[in-house]
């Protein structure tokens, strides 16, 4: 038997649903090492929201990068952009309440969508020392619609006690390599699961308690619009770097 | 006009001991990669550095233990290379303190320091453990009577940024993406200006609007080609991406950190600039 979703590389998947998420005429903004987000931002442009208005943290807005950068603070992501913000004016948008999408991740994330980007074990002494949470700490309680990414699914990055809380706020849906978490009334659940992931995986895979089972959609396959459109984007298939 | 142009060593010896230094740039783009090599050579100590997000500037001065804090939202080397090794096991060993804002909180640091106001409400934070973690506390507004995080205000002892082109007064033109280099030219006590190339600064005067950095708040100018290696400097060159390869793996071993270090920055025959 054919299964399609075995030709379907994972990173193809998130960049695909991410996309789906974004509507036109909504203000999106990614920051530092997002190449999915950057990917799904000009793939949801060119297909479904022409008008959304892509920002990032190199200050471009609707940039046209001929090839893309695998840094997402590039000079590459200045291509074609008519003017030009500062980082300090995304988070003044965000915190007046005009972002309408942030894209952010954390390192461990808990059933209700906070995320963790400082360090593994106590904050002060840390057994891991993690980069820090960039902008998330500001921007997830004020941007409109957080999105969160990340492209390993187990039990040590979706846990049930986040070692420090990095962030918290405005979680609408989490990405991963396996399926989609909606946050309802505070707490993810799992919208779908991506083409050939069964319930028992996506349960063994999360570190909370997940309600899964034969029932739980199934993400819709890219459509054959979807991957020629990111072909186009993405022909060197930048974003498969984050899975490396 | 006062000529403010002098060598990098003569630049860089003027910051003491114990400063709290502002790095430009971003990530691996345009930081001030020649003058964080003479940061080195000189054996500065416990500095603080200031930066939203830095890589391998505050990686190589903690691995060469220059380093007593760092106040930033973020340091790694993004997805190429990944986290910054040398900075971690500095942080986890205990002997450089990770003063970790998020980078709207060291922005905000700045703005207080640019007004000369003790601190900056920023909008956000709720739900964090930073604030607790940090001692960021919040205040009444007198108005509404809404509790806003403040952050207190973050001055520089000097700003260290590298610029495209800068005269000899200062003035310094930055091609592409400014990031907070502007915000740390106004709020630092000193400015040190490094630029790929000094020219003639009539020639700002046909455009100044493209000037970022005005030269009055600038102490000194150094003629720096390839002064942001190994970082980028659009449009003339980009990342090194073997030699920060090369940078990341010694990192990760004290050993081989110090050794890249000796062969490749403190050796006088080195082709580091």
């Amino acid at each position: 038997m054919n299964d399609p979703s075995a030709e379907v590389a994972p990173w193809d998947m998130m960049a695909v649903a991410m996309a789906r998420l974004l509507k036109s005429g909504e203000t999106v903004f990614h920051g530092v090492a997002s190449p999915l987000p950057m990917v799904a931002t000009l793939l949801a442009k060119r297909l479904h929201a022409p008008d959304l208005t892509y920002l990032n943290i190199t200050g471009s807005v609707d940039p046209q990068p001929a090839a893309l950068p695998v840094s997402t603070v590039d000079p590459a992501l200045l291509a074609g952009t008519r003017s030009l913000v500062t980082l300090a004016d995304l988070f003044d948008l965000s915190g007046r309440g005009r972002l309408d999408v942030a894209f952010l991740s954390g390192v461990q994330i808990d059933g209700e969508g906070r995320i963790n980007l400082s360090a593994i074990g106590d904050w002060k002494h840390p057994a891991v020392r993690l980069p820090g949470g960039a902008g998330s700490a500001m921007l997830m309680p004020t941007a409109r619609r957080v999105i969160l990414w990340r492209t390993r699914h187990d039990p040590r990055t979706f846990v049930e006690r986040l070692d420090f809380v990095t962030a918290a706020g405005n979680v609408d849906r989490v990405v991963t390599p396996l399926g989609i978490f909606v946050r309802h009334d505070g707490r993810l659940e799992v919208e779908s699961l991506h083409p050939g992931v069964t319930p028992e995986a996506f349960r063994e895979a999360t570190g909370f308690a997940v309600d899964v089972d034969e029932r739980t959609p199934t993400t819709p396959l890219p459509s054959d619009e979807e991957l020629a459109a990111l072909r186009m984007i993405d022909p060197e298939g930048v974003v498969s770097s984050e899975f490396q | 006009m006062i000529d403010k142009t002098t060598t990098l060593t003569e630049a860089i010896s003027a910051i003491p001991d114990g400063a709290r230094i502002a790095l430009g740039g971003n990530t691996l783009h345009r930081g001030p990669g020649a003058a964080v090599h003479e940061l080195v050579r000189q054996g500065k100590r416990n500095l603080e550095l200031v930066k939203t997000a830095g890589a391998y500037d505050v990686d190589l001065l903690c691995a060469a233990g220059c380093v007593a804090a760092v106040s930033a939202g973020f340091i790694g080397y993004e997805t190429p290379f990944g986290m910054a090794p040398a900075y971690r096991k500095a942080v986890e060993s205990g002997r450089v303190q990770a003063r970790e804002h998020a980078c709207a909180t060291v922005i905000a640091g700045l703005r207080a320091a640019i007004q000369g106001a003790p601190f900056m409400p920023v909008a956000g934070l709720q739900g964090s453990d930073l604030p607790a973690a940090r001692g960021f506390r919040t205040v009444r507004d007198p108005y509404s009577g809404v509790e806003v995080y403040v952050v207190p205000a973050l001055v520089p002892d000097a700003a260290i940024l590298h610029v495209q082109e800068a005269d000899a007064t200062g003035n310094g033109r930055i091609i592409g993406t400014r990031f907070e280099d502007v915000l740390m030219a106004q709020a630092a006590r000193r400015v040190i200006l490094t630029a790929e190339r000094i020219v003639d600064g009539e020639a700002f005067a046909d455009a100044p609007e493209t000037v970022a950095i005005a030269g009055f708040l600038v102490d000194a100018v150094v003629e720096a080609p390839g002064g942001a290696w190994p970082f980028s400097c659009t449009p003339l060159y980009e990342y090194d991406t073997d030699y920060l390869a090369a940078w990341v793996s010694a990192a990760r071993d004290p050993d081989t950190a110090d050794r890249f270090i000796a062969e490749r920055i403190l050796d006088p025959a080195a082709a580091v600039a």
